[in-house]
């Protein structure tokens, strides 16, 4: 048991698995998508394609705005792993990412991906924001106040 | 020096030294040239306001008479009247040169000092600026005011000589002798002279100093003292004589004064002082409840915010620098004999229920003048006034010579409350046993069926009765065993830590906070009409994509900005939570059924889950 001043990084491994077990999902995402696409049949001399192929060339192509916050996650994951707490702030940026990309995906072409993806990073927000997790970020964070007479 | 001396004796003794902010142009004056200088006004509901005494026909008697006062009227003095100041090449021009020069002068005197704008945060600053231009529509005190009362504050000065003097109240309350230090300044220019939140006319401001008396000698010992800063009050206000934050010159507390609001502070510095709006009721109900549900039934974490989310708090900073002129003790200048107020209170003090300056029907109340000394805006007596000790949170301490005697009184209540407590348990524990021995003899005898439930119900109320008995004295025992160690400490001499009582303390800003960078700076200053200059730019040129570019313009102001103000956690942690209250509900609108599905599926999963464990044990 985690008492004060024994912090328990029990949350911190746990934010690390979570956040590389994305980062997992999203390249397998990746690897499936592109593979549904016959890029046979693009010719990059015609524009022009079916409904079909195109709409699934956009959605496979789409993900590639997943890579940069993919790569956030996969540093703050590491972080995390290593036991660096700071890595809070990256992975919390790319849960937000994240999330835009799939809210603009989503009115604009609608991929399926995007619930998953949205469903994924709704659970990481409130799990890095719920308060047993700011709790240990904040211990780092923010230092108690000095007493007047105490020593710095 | 006895508390038999005479009250200006005491009040001279440790009149505090008050050292302003260079620039500053007001300084604590007697009330009565300001009076005379002053015009007095009536306000009838629904009616405009009517002279009831013209400047120079008023004194402090006259204004004692409140004349024509009826329900709903609102008296109030005029001291400047920026009007006078418009005809050309009349005199009044030349006192208008000479008010713009005066005030140019003060500006010169003063700088804000880089740091200003980013210590206070880009909505504070956005808030600040709608403020300001509602500032035009609210009830405010003219621009020109300032610069006109800086005017006539010098001439008073200069017909009266150079007087600097405060107002003296000397009152037992409680064990414990206070004395007031009331000071009265013609003008606040916080506004207008350092970008704080008002401006008014007239300006009462507070120190009081509690001392503890001999109850052998007579002789009288300076115990607390407190500041007043603004319109706060309790514990936070008060220091212990003894507490290395109040500066002393002998016997004489040291007050850093803000420069423009008058408020007083411990210590020189820069002080960010919030302005509380509060929220519409409705508003701020659900804004708390939805803090409560957000905290409570979803664990999530909600920030430190002390004041909870039903006010809008409005950041200003408040500069008591302490390199201004010094009144006092060792100071550039002494203080003028007092003007006493001993009780019964003089009749200008108890008679005048008005404002001590011009009345702008400013619905915040911020540019209205203050009330005296005695009263409150609404006429209502104020708890300085008639509860000096209660104002300063003071009123739950005893003062040195009267704490050994509290503590000891106080445990002997509890011994004697836990002695009759221990009957009450001896006697109720023989009851509950017969009562059991009872309830135990009539069990399985189906003829007494009916009085057995009632004798088990009884023994269940006797037994619940019991247990809470036992649990009060072993709390009484505890404190009493803990008041009896601290009457002991009392005895030795031993005293509280001298801050325990403070939660939250004004600090001024830090060296770091003060250091904030140039680009910093620079930003602060421009960033709310660069981000302006960009929504327009966005509706011209890019209207096919306006909403995203909005939102991608305001999310990358804002990251720049908290990251600038250290607020990057905060900033990304909110913008997250209201991406992922949007995404939720969109997923619950694309996915309504097959959720509710899955919940239902769910919640049976884990029932047989829970069930086969219990089997399996």
């Amino acid at each position: 048991m985690a008492g004060p001043g024994n912090i328990s990084y029990r949350p911190v491994r746990a934010i690390g698995l979570l956040l590389a077990f994305q980062v997992v999902c999203l390249a397998g995402l990746g690897v499936h998508e592109f593979l549904q696409v016959d890029w046979r049949e693009i010719d990059p001399q015609r524009v022009v394609l079916d409904a079909s192929s195109s709409r699934q060339v956009i959605e496979a192509v789409a993900l590639a705005l997943f890579v940069p916050p993919a790569v956030i996650t996969l540093m703050s994951a590491l972080g995390f792993l290593l036991l660096r707490r700071k890595g809070w702030l990256l992975a919390a940026i790319s849960q937000g990412v994240s999330l835009g990309l799939c809210l603009w995906l989503y009115t604009q072409v609608q991929p399926w991906y995007v619930y998953p993806i949205m469903a994924y990073c709704i659970l990481m927000i409130l799990y890095l924001n719920s308060h047993d997790v700011r709790v240990v970020f904040h211990a780092q964070w923010r230092a108690p106040p000095q007493q007047p007479g105490s020593s710095a | 020096m006895s508390a038999a001396a005479s009250p200006e004796a005491l009040l001279r003794r440790f009149e505090p030294v008050v050292r302003s902010t260079k620039g500053d142009k007001f300084f604590p004056m007697d009330v009565e040239p300001y009076v005379r200088a002053c015009s007095l006004w009536v306000q009838r509901p629904g009616e405009e306001a009517i002279c009831v005494a013209p400047r120079g026909k008023l004194d402090l008697d006259r204004l004692a008479q409140q004349p024509l006062d009826e329900v709903g009227a609102v008296h109030f003095l005029k001291f400047t009247d920026p009007r006078d100041l418009a005809p050309p090449g009349s005199r009044i021009r030349v006192f208008g040169r000479r008010a713009a020069r005066g005030l140019k002068e003060s500006r010169e005197a003063f700088r804000a000092g880089r740091g200003r704008l980013a210590r206070v945060g880009y909505f504070s600053r956005f808030v600040d600026a709608l403020y300001s231009i509602t500032l035009l529509a609210r009830g405010r005190v003219p621009g020109e005011a300032a610069a006109a009362a800086s005017v006539s504050y010098e001439r008073i000065m200069a017909e009266e000589g150079a007087r600097y003097r405060y107002h003296g109240r000397v009152t037992r309350q409680d064990g414990w002798v206070v004395l007031q230090y009331w000071l009265f300044y013609p003008f606040n220019d916080w506004r207008s002279g350092f970008f704080g939140a008002n401006d008014h006319e007239a300006d009462w401001e507070k120190i009081i100093v509690y001392l503890s008396e001999s109850e052998t000698t007579g002789e009288v010992r300076p115990e607390w003292v407190a500041y007043a800063a603004h319109n706060y009050t309790g514990d936070n206000l008060r220091r212990r004589w003894d507490d290395p934050e109040v500066e002393k010159v002998g016997e004489h507390p040291v007050i850093y004064v803000g420069a423009g609001s008058h408020a007083s502070y411990y210590a020189p510095g820069e002080y960010l002082t919030e302005l509380n709006l509060p929220l519409p009721r409705t508003l701020a109900r659900a804004a708390n409840a939805v803090r409560s549900f957000w905290k409570e039934r979803m664990g999530q974490y909600a920030g430190e915010d002390e004041e909870g989310p039903g006010y809008l708090h409005i950041p200003f900073v408040d500069y008591a620098r302490g390199d201004g002129l010094s009144i006092g003790a060792g100071g550039d200048r002494e203080w003028d004999p007092p003007r006493l107020m001993l009780d019964p209170p003089p009749r200008w003090v108890s008679g005048y229920r008005g404002l001590w300056g011009l009345y702008a029907r400013d619905p915040f109340e911020g540019e209205d003048a203050p009330a005296g000394p005695m009263y409150n805006r609404d006429k209502s007596v104020n708890r300085a006034w008639y509860d000096p000790v209660g104002w300063a949170g003071l009123d739950k301490v005893s003062p040195p010579d009267e704490a050994l005697d509290a503590a000891l009184a106080r445990h002997a209540d509890l011994e004697a409350r836990c002695a009759a407590l221990r009957t009450e348990i001896s006697e109720k524990s023989r009851r509950l046993k017969r009562l059991g021995v009872e309830v135990a003899a009539m069990r399985g005898r189906s003829h007494l069926d009916a009085p057995y439930e009632e004798g088990a119900r009884h023994l269940a109320e006797l037994s619940g009765e019991l247990d809470r008995l036992r649990a009060r004295l072993a709390t009484d025992e505890a404190v009493s065993r803990s008041l009896e160690e601290y009457a002991g400490r009392l005895r030795a001499g031993e005293r509280d830590p001298a801050r325990a009582h403070i939660s939250r303390a004004h600090r001024p800003a830090s060296e770091a906070e003060l250091r904030v960078s140039r680009v910093a700076e620079a930003w602060a200053a421009a960033s709310v009409s660069l981000m302006l200059i960009s929504f327009v730019a966005i509706a011209i040129f890019e209207r096919e994509h306006l909403i995203s570019m909005l939102v991608l313009s305001i999310a990358l102001f804002a990251f720049v900005e908290a990251g600038f103000r250290g607020r990057l956690v905060n900033l990304v942690s909110s913008v997250n939570i209201g991406l992922a209250v949007v995404a939720a509900l969109i997923l619950l609108y694309e996915f309504f059924w097959p959720l509710v599905v899955t919940a239902v599926l769910g919640v049976g999963l884990y029932v047989l889950w829970d069930n086969l464990r219990e089997l399996g044990r």
